[in-house]
């Protein structure tokens, strides 16, 4: 996942570089992301996380559109 | 020994070694240096790598019982330099960036590099508070999909 300045930047480098476009999600999210997905991982007992439970995880954080509960 | 989605506690305490190993080093162990830990046989723990690589709990060089992630953590550069303290550490990504605090609950300032420019770009996590400009990170697959190919993610 990489850093851009804007969802313009993200076409042109998909462009570029013939990625797939998938999802934009400002850094603000993705630290709240970061916060619910790794908040834990070094924790005793972490054991790691389902398809399920990742989209629990997402719709917490408010990535609600198809492309995070596929 | 309990299983647990495949792993025994004893891969758990492995793995657990590893992430406290690569956060006070900046680099994960050798299978040498883990098994010199737990005193046991190295082949038994280059097996207990290559299941928790079959995981996902980290992941090893194509074809060699080397770590080369614990996400968040890449023991390889990056385009993202994460600093907590006096400690440098790589991240895989920009979420892994910000995983890395997250992980270690901790302030951390960040140094990226933006792959359309190369423009170099500073973020930080202070008291738990994102500070940054209005950045965007792009998910090129959906979740289902992002073991299918790690590098490309």
């Amino acid at each position: 996942m990489l850093l851009f300045r804007s969802e313009e930047a993200i076409d042109a480098w998909c462009k570029a570089a013939t990625e797939p476009r998938g999802e934009a999600v400002s850094l603000e999210t993705v630290w709240a992301l970061s916060q619910a997905w790794y908040g834990d991982r070094i924790s005793p007992g972490y054991r790691g996380r389902t398809l399920e439970e990742a989209r629990r995880l997402f719709a917490k954080v408010g990535l609600t559109v198809p492309f995070w509960q596929r | 020994m309990t299983m647990s989605g495949g792993l025994s506690d004893q891969d758990w305490a492995i793995r657990l070694h590893i992430y406290g190993y690569f956060v006070a080093r900046g680099r994960p162990p050798t299978s040498e240096e883990v098994a010199s830990h737990f005193r046991l046989e190295e082949a038994e723990v280059r097996a207990a790598f290559h299941r928790l690589h079959d995981h996902h709990a980290l992941f090893l060089d194509p074809g060699t019982d080397v770590i080369r992630m614990a996400n968040p953590l890449s023991a390889v550069p990056t385009a993202y330099r994460v600093r907590v303290g006096d400690r440098g550490l790589w991240a895989n990504c920009a979420w892994d960036s910000l995983g890395i605090p997250a992980m270690l609950d901790a302030d951390a300032r960040v140094e990226a590099i933006l792959p359309t420019t190369g423009e170099a770009v500073n973020y930080a996590v202070e008291k738990g508070k994102l500070k940054a400009d209005p950045f965007v990170v792009h998910f090129p697959l959906p979740f289902a999909r992002w073991y299918d190919d790690l590098q490309h993610t």
